[in-house]
């Protein structure tokens, strides 16, 4: 393939999958506006850095992989990491469309906001992307087990937030620690 | 009752079962309550989580599917393609006026300051409109139509477009609560540089623009005219802005302080 062709098909693939990755990095900052920020500077560096794509890789993979890499990077380098992390309620809930009436799920979006950014996307990698364990531990850098341990640990908190008929869902600091990868 | 872990039960939710667990499992759950009511609490939690992430996709679907510009019933393709064409061209010609006014751009351009004999060219036309356009013409480069009809309606893409253009983030400001609906970008070219274009339409009249340039030092928003047109410049970031319409000067300062605490 000529560095050309292997260009245009990258930004051809990014550009079909937009709406995906921008749920992706919204899920990311928990908000929009953040999150298209973070989407427009990773696909900037996507582009720039195309040669980084190994050919055969699935490219949804890729580009999850080296979003989440951007926003880790910066989170790192940024004054005050845990600061910049945390989120309000009016923002997250703009994540869901406006006039999606019964859809709009108040206490699962809640139950959300309330996870660390890398439980989030674990969620979504493996129920709304419905990628496997391994797929979904290759774009967050952890193991298989990781993305296991989390989905349990976090369903079974949603399950016992709903037997408890818990109005308001508990927040990050409620849910048990992870351990070390 | 039987003690079965969260982690075999979410792996049932989830499907993640052998065929002879899954068998195995279920005659427990037809026989212990408690674990059934388990693996419906979890089965809801997983539904919802499943709702909640589609909910936020459709969203994202539908921005980018959603059309800029309305059809009209009957000239389908005719009127459509007429619309755009008439939006992206009043743009130019606007650009081109403004430009041409002398307010800073042109005067440092190469194309303006350094060729007499290109503008003698363009003198050479008759005062009509062909002159207008001839300049508007000379904004007009490659990079003009990257931004493809059918992309106009993806906001991300336009901005990763436009940010690279510019070379600093630059996310359509949204106008709605002002009365202006985001229409198109376009990436012009001055000087041999890119300058961006955003266009706007509000519920009447012209339509309105606003013009990203990279440089410029840092300057309070200024009140500029030419003919019918009103503009307003400021720079800020490194990056200049022209904001251009056929408002009066109130309503255009407030547009532009609306652009500048987006």
């Amino acid at each position: 393939m000529q560095a050309e062709e292997l260009y245009d098909s990258i930004r051809a693939g990014l550009i079909a999958m937009l709406p995906r990755l921008k749920r992706f990095a919204d899920l990311l900052t928990g908000e929009r506006r953040a999150g298209v920020a973070l989407l427009g500077r990773a696909l900037k560096y996507m582009l720039a850095e195309e040669h980084r794509y190994q050919r055969g890789t699935a490219l949804d993979l890729w580009a999850f992989g080296e979003i989440y890499q951007l926003w880790l990077k910066e989170l790192r380098d940024h004054a005050d990491p845990l600061g910049r992390a945390e989120t309000d309620d009016a923002s997250f809930a703009l994540l869901f469309p406006k006039g999606s009436g019964e859809t709009f799920d108040t206490f699962t979006a809640g139950f959300l906001r309330g996870l660390p950014p890398q439980q989030r996307l674990t969620l979504l990698l493996v129920y709304g992307e419905r990628f496997d364990h391994i797929e979904a531990g290759h774009v967050l850098d952890v193991t298989p087990e990781t993305i296991g341990a989390r989905l349990v640990r976090i369903t079974a908190s949603l399950a016992d937030q709903l037997r408890e008929g818990v109005t308001v869902p508990a927040s990050a600091a409620n849910a048990p620690i992870e351990g070390p990868r | 009752m039987t003690e079965l872990s969260d982690d075999l039960l979410v792996a049932y939710v989830d499907g993640q079962l052998a065929h002879k667990q899954t068998s195995a499992l279920e005659k427990v759950l037809a026989q212990d309550d408690v674990i059934a009511r388990r693996v419906v609490t979890l089965k809801d939690a997983h539904r919802r989580l499943e709702a909640a992430f589609e909910a936020i996709l459709a969203g994202e679907e539908a921005d980018a599917a959603a059309q800029p510009v309305p059809r009209a019933p009957g000239l389908f393709i005719a009127w459509d393609t007429l619309v755009k064409g008439g939006v992206a061209a009043a743009g130019i010609v606007i650009a081109a006026g403004l430009l041409l006014a002398g307010y800073g751009w042109p005067l440092a351009a190469p194309e303006f300051a350094g060729r007499p004999a290109a503008m003698e060219t363009v003198a050479s036309l008759p005062p009509d409109w062909r002159k207008e356009v001839a300049r508007a013409q000379a904004l007009l480069g490659r990079a003009s139509l990257e931004i493809g009809v059918d992309s106009q309606s993806n906001p991300d893409f336009i901005a990763f477009q436009l940010g690279q253009a510019v070379g600093s983030e630059l996310t359509p400001p949204d106008l709605t609560a002002q009365g202006f609906r985001f229409t198109r970008a376009q990436i012009l070219t001055f000087g041999g540089e890119p300058l961006a274009q955003l266009l706007y339409l509000g519920r009447s009249g012209a339509p309105l623009a606003l013009y990203v340039k990279k440089g410029g030092k840092s300057a309070a928003p200024q009140v500029m005219r030419h003919e019918a047109i009103t503009g307003i410049a400021w720079s800020q970031g490194g990056v200049g802005y022209f904001l251009a319409g056929e408002s009066d000067e109130a309503s255009l300062l407030r547009l532009a302080e609306a652009v500048r605490s987006e």
